[in-house]
Parts: structure tokens; sequence; C-alpha cells
């Protein structure tokens, strides 16, 4: 479909049937224009986080470094803070896609079989979940009942299961075709082996686009460590940056200690939140280029049904 | 076949419970926690006990939320910004899916989505941190820039001031969200049947023409499905965004149910009167939402279900 649309626009190119007019310069630089508003925020950090400090408060920073500097980037890595964020983010992040995506994907192989028992009942059930919940408070104190409050693993069981993720794996696992499925039940093979060796391998393109997206979940959630977590060890990188950006008397205080008083000198909280906003962002910069045609993916496949 | 089906498939059953167990623990046992909206639980320490020893008190919790002093004020800014979100941001990525569409040239269309996209995939907690470093007063882009074109003389701090702070997120919202919500848009418009363009072309329809009577009819179908979503969403605010962007000098207008439903019941322990106001909340949802789509189905012919 998306190539038949192109090439249509390519025919009428190489006819000269399209002339550039008036509404395609203004239509281009628009368009340009927003994309250049869009990537700018991060060109203006990363210029900052790289000046130094004290320079940087005279103001007109605005595209790369006037006076370059290491030294809030020596001061965000020598906060004992941040770098138990990382710890717990990385760790929540590498450990939830892992399961996060074998739970949903195991879930969503069952719901996509026709022969499921009361396959209506079930997706009844799993449906009304999406418009009603019992709000932040209940859930508060289920997570008090299972003991989850101030345990790592509130980062890891809540988010096993998503049913809106089922949805998209489900009707991406309709599309494999039936008779797969009743040559591997001849064959001998039980569910559980036709979903783990035959239909995962066959998905991995929307496999893959399930897992960063429950990747970048985990990466850039900080609610559930502000709310669920009170011990400084199990904090993470993101709720870090929360206090950081919104608390001044937080950004300084920790490293300064640790680090030689000229680097403390010139630095200044602004460029302290600059370098740790660049520090935690760079992981989800290096990957975008790579995963962004996946996460892509899986949209197109959500919406076929929606 | 057929002899097949009937049988109880107990394997593939276990599955799906896997599923099952999950929602009932995670989604339908805080539904049941409801109860607590209708009991006095306000800064108990057990919990367990008191949602059983506790009598039910009626809509008491409820009442107290609507003569509430905040209450005006929090109804007001959370429709305040959803209406302005609904009206604003709701169609800009349809425009800006329309205008990709006209762009010919590949490598700059494709160019153009990879970095609008790019922040919808980065942290409101790292997004706003930079809105917040743009708006300040102190060396900030923002105010730089208008003090060079002599548009004000004195640095306003703008995230402190809480007339700004409706237009900061909507702003910031849209530079953050348009580019990856036309993704859906433009798969429903890939999927328009070429042929009807070429028709159209034949018949001397200009590019506006097609995007009026082609293109826009055949997503009208997405358009009405996500614009009901939205209004069932009119209480639901962005909490990541507000509660980054919001300060003790910019609550009267940051404060919206849900940063304080937070404040109030993690922070305050005032369990009963948060869940009330949770619950208050989820109600106009559903309302919003089959009234929506009742008045969808009858006057467009279609609606979510």
């Amino acid at each position: 479909m998306k190539n038949s649309e192109s090439k249509f626009k390519r025919v009428l190119r190489k006819l000269n049937i399209h002339k550039f007019n008036w509404f395609d310069y203004i239509n281009y630089t628009f368009l340009i224009l927003f994309a250049f508003i869009a990537l700018y925020p991060f060109i203006y950090v990363f210029a900052g986080a790289f000046n130094e400090g004290m320079d940087y408060m005279r103001g007109g920073v605005y595209f790369w470094p006037r006076v370059f500097s290491l030294d809030n980037f020596k001061m965000i890595f020598n906060d004992s803070r941040l770098l138990i964020g990382f710890r717990n983010t990385i760790a929540r992040t590498v450990i939830g896609v892992m399961t996060g995506t074998l739970f949903t994907s195991m879930v969503a192989y069952a719901m996509s079989r026709k022969d499921l028992p009361f396959r209506k009942t079930i997706n009844r059930f799993n449906i009304f979940t999406l418009f009603f919940n019992g709000g932040l408070i209940p859930y508060f104190m289920v997570l008090k009942y299972l003991n989850l409050l101030n345990n790592f693993w509130v980062y890891v069981i809540p988010y096993l299961y998503s049913v809106f993720n089922m949805i998209i794996l489900q009707n991406y696992f309709r599309e494999v075709p039936e008779e797969i499925h009743e040559s591997a039940i001849v064959d001998g093979a039980g569910e559980f082996k036709i979903f783990w060796q035959l239909y995962l391998p066959i998905s991995k393109p929307i496999i893959a686009t399930i897992a960063l997206w429950i990747g970048v979940f985990h990466w850039n959630s900080f609610f559930d460590s502000m709310v669920f977590t009170t011990d400084a060890n199990l904090q993470t990188l993101q709720f870090f940056l929360v206090k950081l950006i919104k608390e001044a008397s937080f950004a300084q205080g920790e490293a300064a200690a640790r680090v030689p008083a000229q680097v403390v000198r010139s630095t200044s909280i602004t460029t302290i939140r600059y370098a740790a906003i660049v520090v935690s962002t760079i992981p989800i910069l290096a990957v975008y280029p790579f995963m962004q045609r996946y996460l892509i993916k899986g949209i197109m496949v959500g919406s076929v049904k929606g | 076949m057929s002899v097949k089906r009937k049988q109880f498939n107990t394997s593939i059953f276990i599955m799906a419970l896997c599923g099952v167990i999950f929602l009932i623990v995670f989604n339908y046992l805080p539904m049941i926690g409801i109860v607590v909206a209708f009991k006095d639980m306000d800064r108990v320490l057990n919990i367990t006990k008191a949602l059983v020893d506790k009598p039910f008190i009626g809509l008491d919790n409820f009442k107290a939320f609507l003569q509430d002093k905040e209450f005006i004020n929090i109804m007001l800014n959370t429709l305040g910004m959803n209406l302005l979100q609904l009206i604003i941001g709701f169609p800009a990525p349809i425009i800006f899916a329309l205008l990709l569409n006209e762009v010919i040239h590949t490598r700059i269309k494709k160019t153009v989505q990879t970095i609008t996209y790019l922040p919808y995939f980065i942290s409101w907690v790292v997004f706003g941190g930079i809105v917040i470093g743009m708006l300040s007063s102190d060396g900030g882009l923002i105010n730089n820039i208008l003090i060079k074109l002599n548009i004000i003389d004195k640095p306003i701090p703008f995230i402190s001031k809480p007339e700004y702070f409706w237009g900061i997120v909507i702003a910031s919202g849209m530079i953050k969200g348009i580019g990856w919500g036309t993704v859906i848009y433009l798969a429903a418009i890939n999927s328009v049947d070429q042929s009807q363009y070429e028709s159209a072309v034949i018949d001397g329809a200009n590019r506006f023409q097609k995007m009026w009577h082609i293109t826009l009819p055949s997503i009208s179908g997405t358009i009405i499905i996500f614009l009901l979503l939205n209004i069932s969403n009119l209480l639901v605010s962005n909490f990541d965004q507000i509660y980054v962007l919001q300060n003790s000098l910019n609550y009267a207008r940051s404060e919206v149910i849900d940063t304080y439903v937070y404040k109030i019941g993690i922070a305050q322990m005032r369990y009963s009167f948060t869940t009330a106001v949770g619950l208050f909340k989820s109600v106009i949802a559903i309302i919003l939402l089959t009234f929506s789509n009742t008045i969808s189905k009858k006057y467009l012919g279609r609606g979510l279900y």
C-alpha cells in the first residue's frame, strides 16, 4: 500500500504534472521549521551541559558551548544518587522488558486461538479494564497487601501484562496461517511449545516493537518510584531527575564533598541539571534511529483492527 | 477438526488464565477497593482492619469534595487545559499528517517524520526540565530572545506565573506529541484506495479538493475514534507533564485532579477522600464516553462500540 502511493507520486513527478507551487514552498518551510523546533530542545540542553557553569548564566549559549567544560559531568558522575538511579533503571528495564514481553505474548497467543474455552468471556474481562479502574489509592492498597511497597519488584510485576499490548500481539498472531498450527499439532507439539518455538520466532518484528515500547516505558517512568518507594536505594533515574529539576537544594549538595573545589565552582545548578538530562537521555537517543521502524510498525498492526 | 474444537483445550486455557489472574489482582481488586470511597478511612494506619471495621458513611466523601475550597479551581484547571488540548492539540496532528502527505520528496518526508517522532520517546521529566530551562528568567532562551527583539525589557519568570501555565502545557505538549500523533493518521491515509486520486486528477481536481473530498473523508473513522477517546478523558490529565512543570508559585493554575489526588491521597494519607475523587473522575469519564458515543452513532453513523 505504502509503495503504491509513493510510486504514484513518483510517476506524477516524472510526468511533471506536479509543479512546485506556492503551497509547496509554504508547506516545506513549515514542516522543516517544526522539525527544527522539535529537535532544538536537545541541541539547547547539550550545549548547556558541556558549557562552563558560571559562564552559562550570562546567557547566549544556544547551539554549542561557549566555554567548553566537562565539570558538570564530573559532578553528576560523582553523585551516588544518580548511579543508584542508573542501576535501578537499567535493572528494571532489562528485567521488565524480558518478563513483560514474554508474559504478555504468551497470553496474547492463547487469546488469539479460536479454540480457547470461554473466549468471549475472557475477552470481555480483558477489555473492561481498559475503560474502568479503581484509581490510585485502592491500587496503592493492593500493592501494600502484596508487600510490593518499597520492593524492587514493584517495578516489574505490575507491568508483566498489558491488555493494550496483548490486543496488538493477538491481532498479529491471528494472521499466522492456521496450517502452521495444525501441522505442529499433528507432529505432537504442545500449545506452549508451539507458542515458544513457532509463534515467537515468526512474530519477531512485532515482538521487537512491543519490547521497545515496554523498554521506553520502563526507562521513562518515575511515578511508581515516587509513590511506591521511599527507600533511597530503590529510586530510579527519572525520579532522581524529577527531584533534581524541581528542588534547587537537591542539585548541588551531594557530590560537592567528593569533587575538587574548582570543579564545583565552575558548575551551576542549571548546567548540572542539563548534564544529568543529557546522561539519562543518551541511551534513548542512541537506540532511537534503529528502533524507529519497529516503533511505528506496532501502531500500524494495532490499527488494522481499530 | 470440528471434533477437536469441542474438546476443552486445557493448556491454552491456562495460558489465558495467567492474564486473567493478573487482571484480578492488579485491576479488579482495586475496583473492589473502591468501597474505601464510601467509608471514613482517612489517615488510618492499618488499612486492612479499617476496611472491615469502619462503617459505611454513604456519599459524605463525595460531598466533601464538592464542597472542598479547592474544588472549583481544580475542576477549572483540569477542564480548561483539557478543552484547550481538545480544540488545539487534537486537530494539530491531523493537519500535520495532511501536510506531510503533500510532501513529494520521500527523503524530506522521512527526515521530518524521524525528527518530530523523537520527543515522544523522551520522558516528560527530561522534556519538562528543558522547557523549564528555556523559560527561565536567568539566561533562559525565550527571555533572551524576547529582550533582544525589544518585546520585553525585563525577563519574565514564565514558569512561576500562573497565567502562563496553561499555555506552556499546551505548547510543550504539542511540540512533544504532534509528530507521533500523525502516525495513526498517516497509516489511515496510506490505506486510501489510490485509484480515487487518479480519477480525481483526471477530473481536474486540485490538491485541496483531493484533500477535502478524498483524504479527509477516508480517515474520518480514525478521527472519530480518537475524538471520542479524547472527550471521555476530559478529566484525565497528563500527570507526568503537569507534575514536572508545577511549582509552588503556579499552583493556582496548575493543580488538576490527578496531581491533587496524589498530593492529598498519598502525602496526606486521605485515602477515602481521594478514592472518592478518583471514582468521581471515572464515573464522569464513562458518562462522557457513553454520551458522546451515542451522539456520534446517531449523527455520524460511527462509534467506538
